[in-house]
């Protein structure tokens, strides 16, 4: 798992939008949190 | 980890989300693996939070296993102290747009309609976002004939234009609401 202190790894997905999000495009203005699960239709 | 349709099909029954639910699934679990997160050799995601403040740099990061469940409460503190030690890294931060004056027109049975309905509640824009249902309401019927010009539902007018797709509309709650 990646640790505190690491650079994160930026990424380019679509969300269920059809909106390009990357990491990048929120630098300088949020902070970001990701939830990692295994599947949708699955507890938090 | 799901494709984006179904990660579509899950919001939509959740009754829309203010946050982007990512597609991770082509390549499948690529990103989660940059993360250290993907467990190949069940070919799922590990259920992990991890926090990123605004200059990239990871300030938490922490499994409870796929079979575990995070603690909502514990989530809330987390990112309360990474507001708190790492606002620096934030100069660029504006607030969103917000939305004031929007009507939502719906009808009743309609899926497309109950969708935006939900955003809309899911978003607290119960105060912003006027709701006219076209089935119940004529004047409601003529009024979205003349600004659409049809009588489609759900329609969005706001500021002068009319969106008359679920997921335009959905996708311009959010983004009126987040900032993006």
């Amino acid at each position: 798992m990646i640790q505190v202190g690491d650079r994160a790894p930026d990424f380019k997905l679509a969300d269920h939008l059809g909106r390009q999000v990357s990491l990048a495009q929120f630098r300088g203005t949020r902070h970001v949190m990701l939830l990692f699960y295994p599947l949708d239709f699955t507890p938090t | 980890m799901d494709s984006v349709h179904c990660h579509a099909n899950w919001a939509a029954g959740m009754g829309g989300i203010s946050f982007p639910l990512l597609a991770d699934f082509h390549p499948k679990g690529a990103v989660a693996g940059a993360y250290g997160l993907y467990l190949a050799e069940k070919g799922i995601t590990d259920r992990a939070t991890v926090i990123i403040d605004a200059d990239g740099v990871v300030r938490h990061a922490s499994s409870v296993t796929p079979a575990g469940s995070r603690d909502i409460a514990e989530l809330a503190a987390l990112c309360e102290a990474v507001n708190r030690n790492h606002s620096g890294t934030l100069p660029a931060a504006e607030a969103p747009p917000g939305i004031t004056g929007a009507t939502l027109f719906v009808k009743n049975g309609c899926g497309f309609s109950r969708t935006a309905l939900l955003a809309r509640t899911n978003l607290h824009l119960e105060a912003a976002v006027q709701v006219k249902n076209v089935s119940d309401d004529p004047a409601a019927l003529a009024e979205l004939e003349q600004l659409a010009g049809k009588a489609q539902a759900p329609a969005l007018a706001l500021g002068g234009s009319v969106q008359l797709e679920s997921v335009d509309i959905v996708r311009t709650l959010v983004s009126k609401t987040t900032g993006f």
